[in-house]
């Protein structure tokens, strides 16, 4: 199959804007993709368009995805949404590779949005709570946040981790959000703040936990055969892996790792050809400070109970050998849940073009995304690699 | 001859001091009475009856499936049309040709229940649950306890119900409650009040073969910790055979449980008079023998390890200061779809897989170990397992649906539980965990039957875990 190329990426600032659409948030996002793109697509080139959405805070759980197309201009476009809780961007992105892939379409337009910050905090409760297991798990009165302190619960007691190092996930992932102007929370945090927190769902405090944000980000795909009339850049899709698993946490065979990550991570690195000791930076779903730790094992970035060195010895860190969450990550970036896996994506494009600014990395040419569903119930991974000698 | 083999007891480890009514009040209207039981924010009678009657049946020698009566006794049902005994049968797991009869109205129905339990024959399950409420400043409020007590009735039962009576009297306002309300009342009319007491309880005793004066202890309705003395002289008993048959003053009172918890309370009694009172109508019960008393999870009657509420807590725990669902919504499992999980949700009923045997809960869908669709034997889970992880729920943690129940009782535990399996293995459950303490993994549970939530106006119950106990 043939091979396809990242060509432009861009977003909203992810935050709290309340008076803003969704639709607006799109076209402010897909404005900024087509602006990063050396020679832009007209609206006629383009395809098809895949986008990620929760269902906008529940206001539009049907055609969002022709909402936002025409909205922007893209009339008559082949749209479809894709629905897969926190990972419906990072599926979306997947969705339009393979569109690109097959052979059906040469122009992708990928995407996502979301709407969060106009309700109360009560309806934003609700409609988070009803992407987990709802009819068993959230019935014991649980929240996503619950269900990764449940987690957490049984990662500390297993390993030899401390919530000092839960701390530690925030603590680097704010350093790196200061410095991102997109940032929804973009201050720095000391380690003594982010210790003290006030508990949301023992053992994880305020700072192990992400804001949900409002935002919308997009990303341009084209085939090989027609990169050359868009972009200088050479950014190949190398790797690309899905995988899915149980939605509750009490029917996995483990609480401290997700099969659904390691299994999409197998499939991404295989598809690439790499390993993770090859990548230069990785943007990994932390949407709770567990959820960091974790992700460095089942990507294997490290053994299973040892994450927790990597961040004490600051091996993620941006100037480490392995920087995670350079663009603030979900907990200093946002989490505009259908959003955050294009996002990630915007991230990576910056940076492997040289424009991450003040968090650029030095020249990297190999880095990962992993979006995650839920508490685990689906993951996507993608690989991108910079061809181009900088 | 019919008589009683087992009495099972549960009373809510939530306590009311009388001085802590006193601290907000100024003064305390309880009689005699120094600690009120009060239940927690998801118990209710109905929960409270299950677990009575789980203790009153798993003490005894029969099977659950042998009982053919159920008669629910209480003045205070979680709802006002649609009988507890089918939810009840539901959690016990009682057979469904069970006859089942619910006696309400007054508080003498937990007697009157015993009575009817006497007239019938096959094993029949007595439980009375009851927990009464009045206006905050009252008597009634102020000594209203929670509680219930279940007893199995056999045809040969070793403690022989030898006699018993009953007889009504129209007193009209000594205590009722109007339509649709929560509380009761009484005109407080204070002779009236009295001389309708003694004088019922003194007559439906004097209907009896055997005069008062021979029983070892004398269980009487108790409304508050004083009124039952005032019958001393009506029946010709000293006071310490009414002692003897009374814990009103550490439980309050316990509505139709009351006799019953006297009866209970005088286990060790070669003989008992039990007499059940209520606005005016009184039943009495002999009975020749002493019962053996189970009270899971606690040691005593009263619980050892009560936690003491301040008012404000109290009046939290009772719902009266909460503000019931927020806006915006819960998650929504439809009543159809409840109805179908309640094997699942009462008594844990669980699925072995035919090709692997591994346990599934629920038993749907693939099997996760070898990935057979839907080839379930069914296996009953004995209910206890050890904690694989938790977390607290605590203020503006709790999802819409559950605020109210974090509102009245504070933080809660959501866990994950593997549960035992019958015969070995476990099964990996979402729960909820009770208990004031942090839960932390590798602690021992067992399942018990709360109120889950409440939506449509719908009350749901299942399973919650609490602490079990170290062996």
């Amino acid at each position: 199959m043939r091979d396809v190329y990242l060509v432009g990426a861009g977003q909203t600032p992810f935050g709290s804007f309340p008076e803003r659409s969704y639709r607006d948030l799109f076209a402010e996002a897909y404005q900024n993709a087509r602006e990063s793109v050396d020679s832009p697509p007209d609206p006629e080139e383009i395809d098809e368009a895949v986008v990620g959405s929760l269902g906008v805070g529940g206001r539009q759980l049907g055609l969002s995805g022709p909402a936002v197309t025409e909205h922007v201009g893209l009339h008559n476009v082949t749209c479809s949404r894709i629905e897969n809780a926190c990972a419906a961007g990072g599926f979306a992105v997947r969705q339009a590779i393979q569109a690109v892939k097959s052979g059906m379409a040469d122009v992708v337009l990928a995407g996502g949005y979301e709407v969060m910050t106009d309700m109360s905090s009560d309806a934003t409760k609700y409609w988070l709570g009803v992407s987990g297991e709802t009819e068993w798990e959230r019935l014991t009165g649980t929240t996503f946040a619950g269900v990764y302190a449940q987690m957490a619960s049984a990662y500390l007691d297993q390993y030899e981790a401390t919530t000092e190092d839960l701390s530690r996930v925030a603590v680097k992932n704010h350093g790196n959000g200061a410095k991102n102007p997109k940032a929804h929370l973009g201050f720095s945090c000391s380690l003594e703040d982010a210790v003290n927190a006030p508990d949301v769902a023992a053992p994880l405090n305020l700072y192990h936990c992400c804001p949900t944000s409002d935002g919308a980000a997009a990303a341009l795909f084209v085939s090989e055969d027609v990169v050359d009339q868009y972009s200088d850049e050479r950014i190949r899709v190398a790797g690309s892996g899905g995988a899915s698993d149980h939605v509750g946490l009490a029917e996995r065979d483990s609480y401290t790792s997700l099969s659904a990550t390691k299994a999409a991570a197998e499939s991404a690195y295989e598809g690439a050809a790499v390993g993770p000791d090859d990548l230069d930076f990785a943007e990994v779903h932390d949407c709770f400070a567990i959820a960091e730790l974790v992700a460095y094992e089942d990507l294997g970035f490290c053994e299973e109970g040892q994450a927790h060195t990597l961040l004490r010895e600051g091996r993620t860190d941006p100037d480490g050998d392995l920087p995670v969450n350079t663009s603030g990550g979900l907990k200093s970036k946002g989490h505009p849940i259908g959003a955050t896996g294009t996002g990630q994506v915007v991230e990576v494009f910056d940076q492997l073009t040289g424009n991450a600014g003040e968090r650029q990395l030095d020249d990297p040419t190999l880095g990962l995304t992993h979006n995650v569903g839920g508490s685990g119930g689906a993951t996507a991974i993608h690989i991108f690699e910079q061809e181009v000698a900088r | 001859m019919t008589g009683i083999d087992q009495i099972g007891t549960y009373v809510p480890r939530y306590a009311l001091a009388a001085e802590a009514v006193e601290e907000a009040w100024g003064q305390f209207h309880g009689a005699g009475i120094e600690h009120t039981a009060v239940p927690g924010g998801d118990e209710d009678t109905l929960t409270m009856a299950y677990e009575a009657a789980t203790n009153a049946i798993e003490a005894g020698d029969l099977d659950h499936t042998a009982f053919e009566s159920l008669l629910v006794a209480t003045t205070t049902p979680p709802l006002e049309e649609e009988p507890m005994g089918a939810r009840l049968r539901s959690t016990l797991g009682l057979d469904d040709s069970i006859r089942t009869r619910q006696l309400t109205g007054s508080t003498r129905a937990g007697v009157e229940a015993l009575v009817t339990a006497a007239e019938r024959s096959g094993p029949t399950l007595v439980v009375a649950s009851d927990s009464p409420r009045g206006a905050p400043d009252s008597d009634l409020e102020q000594a209203g306890g929670a509680g219930a007590v279940a007893l199995v009735v056999t045809d040969d039962g070793t403690a022989e119900m030898t006699d018993h009576a009953a007889r009504v009297d129209a007193v009209p306002g000594t205590r009722f409650r109007p339509a649709g309300s929560d509380e009761s009342d009484g005109l407080g009319i204070a002779t009236y009040d009295r001389n309708a007491y003694t004088s019922a309880v003194g007559g439906v005793a004097a209907d009896l073969d055997t005069d008062p004066s021979e029983f070892a202890a004398v269980a009487l309705q108790a409304p508050n910790g004083k009124l039952p003395y005032r019958a001393a002289g009506a029946l010709g008993v000293e006071t310490e055979t009414i002692a003897a048959g009374t814990n009103v003053s550490e439980i309050g009172d316990t509505g139709a449980a009351s006799p019953l918890f006297g009866l209970a309370t005088a286990q060790s009694a070669a003989s008992t008079l039990v007499v059940g009172y209520g606005s005016g109508d009184a039943a009495a019960v002999a009975i020749e023998g002493s019962i053996p008393v189970a009270t899971n999870p606690h040691d005593g009657i009263v619980p050892e390890d009560r936690r003491s509420l301040n008012y404000g807590e109290y009046l939290r725990m009772r719902g009266e200061i909460t503000t019931g669902e927020p806006e915006g919504g819960g998650a929504y499992v439809s009543v159809p779809s409840w109805k179908r999980t309640m094997p699942q949700r009462h008594r844990l009923v669980a699925g072995r897989c035919t090709e692997c045997g591994t346990l599934a809960f629920p038993p749907e869908g693939a099997c996760t170990d070898c990935g057979t669709f839907e080839s379930y034997e069914s296996v009953e889970l004995p209910g206890t397992g050890t904690v694989e992880a938790a977390t607290e729920i605590g203020a503006g943690g709790a999802p819409p649906e559950f605020v109210e129940q974090q509102a009245k009782s504070g933080a809660y535990t959501s866990a994950v539980v593997a549960l035992d399996g019958p015969d070995g293995g476990s099964v990996s459950i979402p729960a909820q965990v009770l208990g004031d303490g942090e839960t932390t993994v590798g602690d021992r549970v067992t399942a018990t039957i709360r109120r889950i939530y409440t939506q449509e106006d719908v009350i749901r119950y299942g399973f919650k875990m609490r602490p079990l106990a170290e062996d």
